[in-house]
């Protein structure tokens, strides 16, 4: 299993994913730490150094924005680089005919699958945890203000939750789909996880009535309820800045559901939700366990 | 006597008419066994299933007494898929060093059977070279040395020439004898007879998925009953005279130009189902003052014996 996990990074360096994802994250630093940068001047100083508490709450507003962006961008760079270089796991390989040499050896099905499956999940999390430290330290540096330290451990869990979800399901799918036809769907799958918030975001305006005629409201609820059951992943993102943008010590004086406007965490998911998201994970990543020892090739 | 594979009505069922229905062989182990077959009739499938790549839907296969596909039956195989590729980012040794790990083998002794595996499929130093720039017969040499790599106890090798240049094919063959010399077992399967009918000692033919026929191959090789008659002084007359008398097809066989006597030698080709019918042509041509020279046995080829059995079938492989 280690060998075949070792070669899975190998491939990933050599095929140059790992270069062009790290050049375009440059690039993405690069304007990341002007936007921080301008953000950051944009909040007032006191001339006489002292910050009062409606300073303090507006540069926490300004980077809690900021670290909304970052990881926006984050969710989607990980997001896209777990899909694609898992995307050709089974049946793209069989297509090309490498997995018929490796398959013949003395190894099982399923170990196979798991170093694949370690392969891919590890370095798209050495990835997320790059993007999810260089945004913490852009904004902290260029911003001023960074989230509670305490809140930082559990938001990074949840921020590479995904990268779990995708590279498992863009392997089960993989079983049977060709890597076009597989690519195509996890990122319309991943896409349509962005669609649940936006639905949600609709609803907390308050635009469309519930009254017993319309109900507009509460279809839009199930919609969005089942998008999140169908693909949680940005509902994991939601409840990550919702867990990041907790500050304790403001007492109350900062919400993340009210004070961040567009950026606002409407509806993090429960608990519940949570424990649902890991049982989901746990039946993909073991029916793609089966199904590649059932496949014939 | 042991087996080195065993089938029993092993069949696949992809339900579209493919596949293969109630295959039973057995195989000796130590044999070198020729899988023939036109095209789609199969035999990929039948050696997918003996390598575990493809699950039986009825029947059941064994290798070395273990199923067929079992971790402990795949420890004692080296498989040549018909197409296959190696991952173009490695190098043919590092390729070669992965597929050593998936079979447990340990560092010095993996590195050491890498290099004279590469050294005796010709691709030598090279193996250090990204596979990407390996033309097709290198990554065929470069197939049949990964199958080789675990020193298995037999080798399931689907078109091992195929992509081979004739010195490339001469050089397989010369290590497939020194395999079979070695003891090993060695299921060929092959559209190149010529290199069937050197090696192998049994043959199978498969059409539609069904053995068709199966036999040894020095057995197929004499199955012909056509005999051929080097005479001297023979005229049409007696040509005509000899069909009559014998009451076979009787026919002079075109010389090569540079074999061609100056004195009017043929070559007289006729089928004789009996070895008595021979003697007894040899003494009617003497008797009608020919010269006879020499009589021989025609010895059949595979391509004939495989063109015999499948001519007027319907082959599947093909929209006709």
């Amino acid at each position: 299993m280690i060998a075949v996990w070792m070669l899975t990074w190998k491939e990933l360096v050599r095929k140059k994913v790992t270069l062009m994802t790290l050049l375009l994250t440059v690039l993405f630093w690069i304007a990341f730490y002007f936007i921080a940068q301008s953000v950051g001047a944009s909040v007032a100083q006191s001339e006489s150094g002292i910050i009062s508490l409606d300073d303090l709450l507006e540069r926490f507003r300004g980077s809690a924005i900021l670290l909304s962006i970052g990881f926006f961008f984050g969710s989607i760079a990980t997001g896209f680089l777990a899909i694609f270089s898992s995307v050709a796991a089974v049946a793209g390989e069989a297509e090309h005919g490498v997995l018929q040499s490796v398959l013949a050896r003395p190894i099982p099905r399923t170990r196979w699958y798991m170093g694949r499956w370690l392969g891919f999940v590890t370095f798209c999390l050495a990835y997320a945890l790059l993007l999810f430290v260089s945004i913490l330290v852009i904004v902290t540096y260029a911003a001023g203000a960074h989230p509670d330290w305490s809140t930082i451990g559990p938001a990074f869990v949840l921020f590479m939750s995904p990268v779990f979800l995708m590279v498992t399901l863009t392997m089960f799918a993989s079983c049977w789909l060709a890597p076009l036809g597989n690519g195509v769907a996890m990122v319309m799958l991943f896409g349509m996880s962005w669609l649940g918030t936006m639905l949600d975001r609709v609803i907390a305006t308050g635009m469309f009535r519930t009254d017993e005629t319309t109900k507009a409201s509460d279809t839009l609820e199930i919609v969005s309820g089942l998008i999140r059951l169908l693909i949680p992943t940005d509902a994991l993102q939601q409840r990550m800045l919702s867990e990041l943008f907790q500050v304790k010590s403001l007492g109350g004086g900062f919400s993340s559901r009210d004070s961040l406007g567009y950026f606002s965490v409407v509806n993090p998911p429960s608990d519940a939700f949570l424990y649902y998201t890991a049982v989901y994970f746990l039946i993909f990543l073991a029916a793609g366990l089966l199904a590649i020892r059932r496949k014939d090739f | 006597m042991s087996y080195a594979i065993e089938t029993f009505s092993l069949t696949k069922n992809y339900g579209n008419g493919r596949g293969c229905h109630d295959v039973t062989l057995r195989i000796p182990a130590g044999e070198a066994f020729g899988f023939l077959g036109p095209n789609g009739a199969g035999k990929s499938t039948i050696v997918k299933m003996l390598v575990g790549l493809t699950s039986p839907t009825d029947g059941k296969a064994l290798v070395f007494g273990q199923p067929a596909g079992s971790v402990e039956a795949r420890r004692r195989i080296g498989y040549l898929p018909e197409l296959f590729r190696y991952p173009g980012w490695l190098s043919g040794e590092e390729a070669m060093q992965f597929h050593a790990k998936l079979c447990g083998m340990k560092g010095s002794t993996a590195k050491r059977r890498i290099n004279q595996l590469l050294d005796e499929v010709g691709i030598g130093q090279r193996g250090r070279d990204r596979i990407k720039g390996y033309s097709k017969g290198m990554q065929q040499r470069l197939g049949l040395a990964c199958a080789l790599l675990n020193d298995p106890d037999i080798v399931f090798l689907d078109e091992p020439a195929s992509a081979l240049d004739p010195v490339g094919r001469h050089e397989v063959r010369e290590l497939l004898q020194r395999l079979r010399k070695e003891g090993k077992t060695i299921f060929l399967n092959s559209h190149l007879l010529e290199d069937v009918e050197q090696l192998c000692d049994r043959v199978a033919l498969l059409n539609n998925g069904r053995i068709l026929s199966e036999g040894r191959v020095s057995d197929v090789l004499r199955a012909s009953s056509r005999w051929r008659f080097r005479v001297g002084g023979m005229t049409p007359e007696m040509l005509d005279w000899l069909r009559e008398t014998m009451i076979v097809a009787v026919d002079i066989v075109p010389m090569e130009n540079s074999e061609m006597p100056a004195w009017g030698e043929h070559w007289l080709e006729a089928g004789l189902a009996e070895d008595e019918q021979v003697g007894y042509f040899n003494r009617l041509l003497i008797e009608q003052g020919m010269t006879l020279y020499e009589t021989q046995k025609v010895k059949s080829s595979l391509d004939e014996w495989f063109l015999q059995a499948v001519s007027g079938l319907e082959h599947r492989g093909e929209n006709r």
